[in-house]
């Protein structure tokens, strides 16, 4: 252990001590991270949450090939069913033979999917305590997510298993438990879009950096501003005065935070990332994604990540969040999921060769999150809200090519049909989180720090990493 | 498909079918009649320069320093009713010339909007209107970013129906939100169809949720001071899944204003291009004919169903309910005043909702006095307050600095573009929300913050990142020196007038009061105060060189307002 980072350790361990009372198990863990980070100082894990905003249609993402499955799905679907013919088929090495068809968008998914690269995980969605079926659901009063089917609330509730207005989210608590590893805490948790409650917790705070890097305050250093020699001392004196000097001024010294925040890490940033530019080839964008909204965020990601051991950096655990919008498809969803998805396809393979590139790809898992799934009915030309949905999950580290957690039978009125072929999830984030935080480095007994429901699963690690 | 006679057809039938179809086929040019107890002489004393300073900033999108000192030889009650009796400025006829000269295959920018908007927020007389209908933009909340990407004749008509009924009733405010092509489009219940069990096809859901959610009644039910009713311990949630699904089947049938309503009318919008300037009309061949049950109310199964009276029974039941008052009350004080409203004062403004004073609900007028003369808003003893006020939201400053200066635009039109861009403009453009959950929420919190541990909410620190906050820094310091809009000849088309600075450049210390006062409402600290008066005090105004002073001066006004722009006691308006 440098010297820094068991300074670091050190503090952290202070920080963490002073929470004892309400998480017993905090302070065990930021040990075991220590520890296991000192046996190797080459060790580094990442993972990149691609979270689709406005609810990704599931069902049209994944759908069964085999007659009867796609049968079902086409007679529920109507107008808006994939033709079969145009499903790209892949076949999970655990699905007893039974053969699916992606999105005609998600090409480079399938091929992912082929090489082994990408496993599907099943009907996952907000749960408190399983549920045993939609009749469960329906007749009695058993523990549920509050708030379905609300876009803003289920958001929310996947990344901090609380309605809008939550504070801490499970990629934020797992940052808390980790950064000890890192020499600047600062960059544990980045977001390329926006304050993300996933990436929030006690003592984490995420680093919002744009897609090409951080941005610096000008003149900050100008030796005069107007041909006034104390101008630029005033303005940053001016610019960060809201952090200390406003007797308490709650929202002042909460902006006056972002702004102090923004000026360390920038400085830091720009000479890390100066030393992978966006044209070096490992993660320079193909031409037809130059100006992708999604692709363009993991670049950066992929830049943070070639730059980890910079000195300026020193990271070992990180948690990244990137996120697309648009999903909401109420209407004109054929042109519009496509559309989407061809940027998500692209855009993860993308990012599964760059870590290729930066020799990183068994150390970073990317997966995707989403508002909920949506319903099956069709609404004349889109789909409504729903609950589960189906997610991707790619990396070196990924067991791939195989298909975990319960695929739903594709119809309704179904056992896991709560209404409109909205699905009933058959797998909890809380798994999902776990199996994700477990590889990160949490370990068993911390989980439930950072996934308080989890108990209330039968399995904690659904198999999908290695 | 033109079709010439069809469309003389129609000329012919126009008065007759306008006499019997206005309410839905074109808006109303005056919000209906509502009655309202006689306004007295009122005998509130005159404000102080800050005090009406900080009051025109809430109330406007900034103020000159001639709107200060008219207010001080009035008072806040005065002012708000010569407010309310000034004229409309429209939008929409600043995009019409655009529209008109469209060539074949040609659509409208974005950028003609965002002109209208700031030449409007920056000289428009109705400021209160003006800046009441931003608020309201950002509660009923569609988007150019999207589907409505071109459709900018329907995004200023969009814009002067909230200006309109700003000054109006709740009731009439929510029935043309509901009815605007803009919504229709943005939240999809546009064409939407009525349930087909042979298909298995059921209505779009999307309105009837944010109707509620958003808009009307919020997820839970609150006391009328704005906290959550418990039961059990527990809140109560206001509506289920079945009574959007029930709602939901009101929401079809509307489409494309038109006379006939002909089946070709409710799919297509093609014959006349005016559908985005006026009011969806139900096609009651394609409304819902089956029972629809929401929050009580059961309209029963009708072979006839009227998609028009339906609207009504569900707009009627969303407006009495006890929510509303509350739930859009409080979110008005968010947008004008302060974050963090006491529950005294959120009950306050709910009782003007409740009740205008003579038996009317949701009388707008009273509720914006209510929100705006409230003791919570005007006392300083909230400016003492450490957790009063509200991060005041990027739009705001730019537009308050245009208004402080007299800005005006060379071109004419206010030449502005896109100001998304948090990383070098201010992260936030006029009607360009990245969803109906608007650029930030009102009930958000800053993870990790002192705003969380006081259990605060910080709605506009949703919009504030390590990035936005060196953007708008360097965007302003950009924009004191040279201006703002598109260039022409390397000069911006949005230029300020320092004039009045200047004149009082030569003393640091009245020109620094003077920038306070239009600013901050005189709220810099001393040490504020001092530190730009010292740096400020480097700029040397030579003596006996006039061309060379003038620039010394405007080059004093330009770093104290740049000192003052980015200075906490100006980022948040209290």
């Amino acid at each position: 252990m440098s010297h820094n980072t068991r300074r670091e350790f050190l503090r952290h361990s202070a920080a963490l001590a002073t929470l004892r009372a309400v998480s017993p198990w905090a302070l065990q863990l930021a040990g075991i991270g220590a520890a296991a980070a000192a046996s190797d100082p080459r060790d580094y894990r990442a993972i990149v949450c691609l979270f689709m905003r406005g609810a990704n249609d599931c069902h049209n993402t994944v759908v069964p090939l085999d007659r009867a499955g796609y049968d079902g799905y086409a007679a529920a679907r109507q107008d808006i069913a994939i033709p079969r013919n145009e499903l790209l088929p892949i076949k999970p090495g655990n699905a007893q033979g039974r053969e699916f068809g992606l999105h005609p968008s998600l090409a480079p998914v399938q091929a992912l999917f082929d090489k082994g690269n990408a496993a599907i995980l099943a009907n996952v969605g907000p749960l408190i305590v399983p549920i045993k079926d939609a009749n469960t659901f329906r007749s009695t009063t058993i523990a549920r997510p509050p708030k379905l089917f609300s876009h803003n609330d289920q958001e929310a509730i996947w990344q901090a298993f609380s309605p809008e207005g939550a504070k801490m989210g499970w990629g934020g608590k797992m940052c808390d438990l980790l950064s000890g590893m890192n020499g600047k805490h600062t960059f544990t948790a980045i977001s390329t879009a926006g304050n993300a409650v996933f990436l929030a917790s006690e003592k984490t705070v995420q680093y919002q950096i744009t897609n090409s890097g951080a941005v610096a305050f000008n003149r900050l250093a100008a030796k005069d501003i107007y041909g006034s020699t104390k101008a630029a001392e005033a303005l940053r004196a001016q610019i960060q005065s809201g952090a200390s000097a406003m007797g308490g001024e709650v929202l002042a010294q909460e902006y006056g935070n972002v702004v102090g925040r923004s000026i360390e890490a920038q400085g830091l940033v720009s000479a890390a990332l100066a030393k992978l530019p966006e044209n070096d080839a490992r993660i320079a964008l193909p031409a037809d994604l130059d100006k992708d909204r999604l692709a363009q965020q993991l670049r950066i990601v992929a830049r943070m990540i070639g730059v980890r051991e910079d000195e300026n950096m020193q990271q070992r655990r990180q948690v990244f969040y990137v996120s697309l919008g648009g999903f909401d498809t109420h209407d004109n969803q054929l042109a519009k999921q496509a559309e989407l998805l061809t940027s998500v396809g692209k855009s993860i393979a993308y990012f599964q060769q760059a870590m290729e590139a930066l020799g990183v790809a068994d150390k970073v898992t990317l997966f995707t999150a989403s508002d909920f799934g949506r319903a099956l009915l069709n609404n004349g030309d889109g789909t409504d809200h729903g609950w589960g949905g189906h997610h991707f999950i790619v990396g070196g580290a990924v067991k791939g090519g195989q298909l975990y957690g319960q695929f739903p039978e594709v119809a309704l009125r179904t056992s896991t049909d709560v209404g409109n072929g909205r699905l009933l999830p058959t797998t909890s984030v809380d798994q999902y989180a776990a199996t994700l935080g477990k590889w990160m480095g949490v370990s068993r007994s911390d989980l439930p720090v950072v996934l308080p429901n989890l108990g209330n699963f039968a399995s904690a690690d659904l198999g999908f990493l290695g | 498909m033109f079709r010439p006679l069809q469309l003389l057809a129609l000329a012919v039938a126009l008065p007759l079918l306008l006499a019997s179809c206005a309410s839905h086929m074109s808006w109303p040019s005056e919000p209906r009649a509502i009655p309202r107890p006689a306004r007295l002489a009122s005998t509130e004393p005159a404000p102080t320069p800050a005090e009406a300073s900080r009051f025109l900033q809430q109330a406007t999108f900034g103020p000159s320093m001639g709107e200060i000192e008219a207010l001080t030889r009035s008072n806040f009650s005065s002012w708000v009713d010569q407010q309310m009796a000034t004229k409309q400025t429209l939008t929409a006829p600043l995009i019409e010339p655009y529209y008109k000269a469209l060539k074949k295959g040609e659509n409208l920018k974005q950028d003609q909007y965002f002109s209208a908007f700031w030449k409007t927020s920056a000289t428009a007389p109705d400021q209160l209107r003006q800046r009441v209908a931003f608020a309201l933009s950002e509660i009923f909340v569609i988007s150019m970013d999207g589907m409505l990407d071109v459709k900018m004749r329907a995004i200023a008509n969009y814009h002067d129906m909230l200006a309109r009924n700003a000054f109006g009733d709740f009731r009439t405010l929510i029935e043309e939100v509901s009815r605007h092509p803009a919504m229709g489009v943005y939240l999809s219940h546009l064409r939407n169809l009525k349930e087909d069990p042979v298909k298995g096809r059921v209505p779009d859901e999307n309105y009837a949720r944010e109707v509620m959610q958003l808009f009307t009644i919020g997820l839970q039910e609150l006391n009328p001071d704005g906290t959550l009713k418990l039961r059990n311990g527990e809140p109560i949630e206001t509506y289920t899944n079945e009574d959007i699904t029930g709602l939901a089947k009101v929401f079809t049938g509307f489409s494309y204003g038109s006379f006939e309503r002909a089946d070709q009318d409710f799919h297509n919008a093609g014959r006349n291009p005016d559908w985005e300037i006026r009011p969806m009309v139900g096609y009651n061949q394609f409304h819902s004919g089956s029972e629809k049950r929401f929050l009580g109310v059961t309209i029963p199964a009708s072979q006839f169903p009227s998609a028009d009276d339906d609207l009504k029974i569900a707009m009627d039941r969303l407006f009495n309910h006890p929510n509303v008052g509350p739930f859009f009350g409080r979110q008005l004080i968010q947008r004008l005043v302060t974050s963090n409203p006491s529950p005294a004062y959120v009950r306050r403004v709910t009782e003007a909702f409740n009740n205008n004073g003579a038996g009317v609900r949701g009388d707008m007028q009273a509720v914006i006095r209510a929100v705006l003369l409230d003791p919570e808003a005007r006392s300083a003893a909230s400016l003492k307050d450490a957790g009063f006020g509200k991060v005041r939201e990027p739009i705001l400053r730019l537009s308050q600095w245009m208004r402080a200066f007299n800005a005006t635009s060379i071109a004419g039109n206010f030449d502005m573009y896109n100001t998304d861009n948090p990383g070098n403009a201010l992260g936030q453009s006029p009607m360009r929300s990245p969803t109906v959950f608007n650029f930030y929420r009102p009930g958000y919190v800053p993870p990790g913050s002192m705003v969380a541990k006081r259990n605060m909410v910080a709605p506009e620190m949703q919009i504030v990142s390590e990035s936005s906050v060196a953007g708008y820094a360097n965007f302003i310091q950009s924009v004191i020196d040279g201006g703002v809009g598109r260039a022409a000849n390397n000069k911006r088309d949005i230029q300020p007038d320092y004039s009045a600075q200047m004149a009082l450049a030569d003393s640091t210390d009245r020109l620094v009061a003077h920038i306070d006062l239009l600013l901050t409402a005189s709220q810099l600290s001393p040490e504020s105060r001092r530190r730009i008066s010292e740096a400020v005090n480097e700029i040397r105004i030579p003596a006996n060189n006039p061309t060379q002073a003038e620039n010394a001066r405007r080059n004093r006004v330009k770093l104290a307002t740049l000192l003052t722009m980015v200075s906490p006691e100006y980022l948040v308006q209290k």
